[in-house]
């Protein structure tokens, strides 16, 4: 690669791994493996297994490249995609011993703006999306928490709040609208 | 159902809440609707954000390593589309002798491109049915983990009702310090034999190279070592120990934190003590 890692766009960078680029695949990696592990490790609580889906996630980048299609939505969208399928599938195949719901919730109740430590760590995109969400009402804020990091349906959302289904549903439309307000405001003015 | 119905089922599908019925009905509308596709692109990319709400977490170096040297080794086997047709390229059947009759080289084109069809669905079913094989190997492997330590936890219980039960042990109560207001525990021990037995609750995991050691002191001595432990997700842990003879009468116990491979005198923060005496 010719230019400065930190000046290739990811939809570049997928290009030249579904080109067999493995150089490319790193800078992916080293762009996105905080948050990506972030994330699994998030749903399933436990390092190990966390490193293990984390492989799995950039080897299937590194397979799958040429699938990306950026009409279809952003490459950070298609990175995180695999990455939570794979971890809710881990998640799903590990059972019962996952049934860490309660540290889930309270950990979404904990606030997401997070602590020192973590902000370091945190894209200028994270802190605004968390900012966002810390803005939200708490219900939508758990509603969407729930369906994104636990892979519930609305359904099963409903069932583990003792809410009506209508209700969880006009929760997650209202919190996902205003998460989309900031990203529109963010493509605006970063 | 009206195009404004499927605003809803938009949302719910960015964030794959939907049933598997509603999702099919989407789907099939998505096929046909652009404004729609649209609309799903930038929901799909708005439920992505999301991922921020989790804690970043760095994994280690070697998790780097193995991902670029399994790519590199060739173990993802590239599927990406054009990639396949240029491999293919060298293998496109030439143009066949003029002495071929149109019909033949009709009919050998079609064999070759059946064979290809064939090998294409082949190996895909063996990848498929290779990841299915090594998914059961890992679900069976972690089953048969969890039922020895099942077991292992059994035995543990039966041993410390046993001992529980027996005559003429004694009771020490102990309570979390400072360091860890929410942490007790109860230390049983049976002051002839000085089997001891040590039950913990509500103690922080130990970071990693460290564990908890458990001090018998004799009074007005110095501390002797006990067992070092470590404790699960919620601060349990069950330990069997040796009380020495030299403090079976009335001792202190108490727990701090050491190096794993524990220490001959306490160094570390003291996380649980029973009142001395």
């Amino acid at each position: 690669m010719q230019a400065q890692p930190s000046e290739v766009s990811d939809n570049e960078l997928l290009r030249l791994v579904a080109h067999g680029d493995e150089q490319a695949l790193a800078v992916i990696y080293d762009r996105y493996r905080l948050i990506l592990f972030g994330l699994i490790l998030r749903i399933l609580h436990d390092r190990q297994e966390a490193e293990d889906v984390l492989q799995e996630a950039f080897l299937q980048v590194w397979r799958r490249a040429g699938d990306f299609d950026e009409s279809r939505g952003r490459a950070f969208t298609w990175l995180v995609t695999i990455a939570r399928s794979r971890a809710l599938d881990r998640l799903r195949g590990l059972g019962s011993r996952a049934k860490h719901t309660d540290e889930v919730v309270a950990h979404s109740l904990r606030g997401e703006t997070g602590d020192a430590a973590a902000d370091a760590l945190q894209s200028e995109q994270g802190r605004i999306v968390r900012q966002a969400l810390a803005e939200l009402p708490e219900e939508q804020r758990r509603t969407l928490l729930l369906a994104y990091f636990e892979g519930l349906t609305q359904s099963e959302i409903a069932a583990r709040l003792g809410d009506p289904l209508g209700t969880v549903k006009t929760r997650m439309r209202s919190g996902l609208m205003k998460l989309r307000e900031v990203l529109r405001q963010e493509s605006r003015g970063l | 159902m009206e195009h404004k119905d499927y605003e809803e089922l938009l949302t719910l599908h960015a964030l794959d809440a939907l049933q598997a019925s509603d999702k099919r009905k989407l789907e099939e509308h998505l096929e046909r609707c652009p404004e729609c596709r649209t609309e799903s692109v930038e929901l799909r990319d708005t439920a992505s954000l999301l991922a921020h709400a989790s804690t970043p977490a760095e994994p280690r170096a070697e998790v780097r390593e193995r991902i670029l040297n399994q790519a590199r080794s060739g173990a993802g086997q590239r599927q990406s589309a054009g990639e396949t047709s240029a491999k293919m390229a060298p293998f496109r059947p030439r143009a066949a002798p003029r002495a071929w009759p149109n019909i033949m080289r009709l009919a050998a084109a079609l064999a070759f491109v059946a064979l290809l069809v064939g090998v294409a669905v082949l190996w895909q079913g063996n990848v498929r049915s290779r990841q299915e094989l090594s998914r059961l190997s890992q679900q069976l492997n972690q089953q048969s983990d969890e039922l020895s330590r099942d077991r292992a936890a059994l035995a543990r219980q039966r041993e410390a009702i046993a001992f529980l039960n027996s005559p003429g042990i004694k009771i020490v109560e102990l309570a979390g310090t400072q360091t860890a207001k929410t942490a007790r525990a109860t230390f049983v021990y049976d002051q002839a034999t000085g089997r001891a037995m040590l039950m913990t609750d509500g103690l922080p995991v130990a970071p990693p190279g460290m564990a908890y050691e458990v001090w018998f002191i004799p009074r007005g001595q110095s501390p002797m070592p006990g067992k070092t432990f470590t404790v699960d997700a919620a601060g349990q842990a069950t330990t069997m120990d040796q009380l020495p003879a030299e403090a079976r009468e009335n001792p202190t116990i108490a727990v701090t934190l050491e190096p794993k491979s524990g220490s001959p005198s306490p160094t570390g923060a003291i996380y649980l003590s029973s009142p001395t005496s």
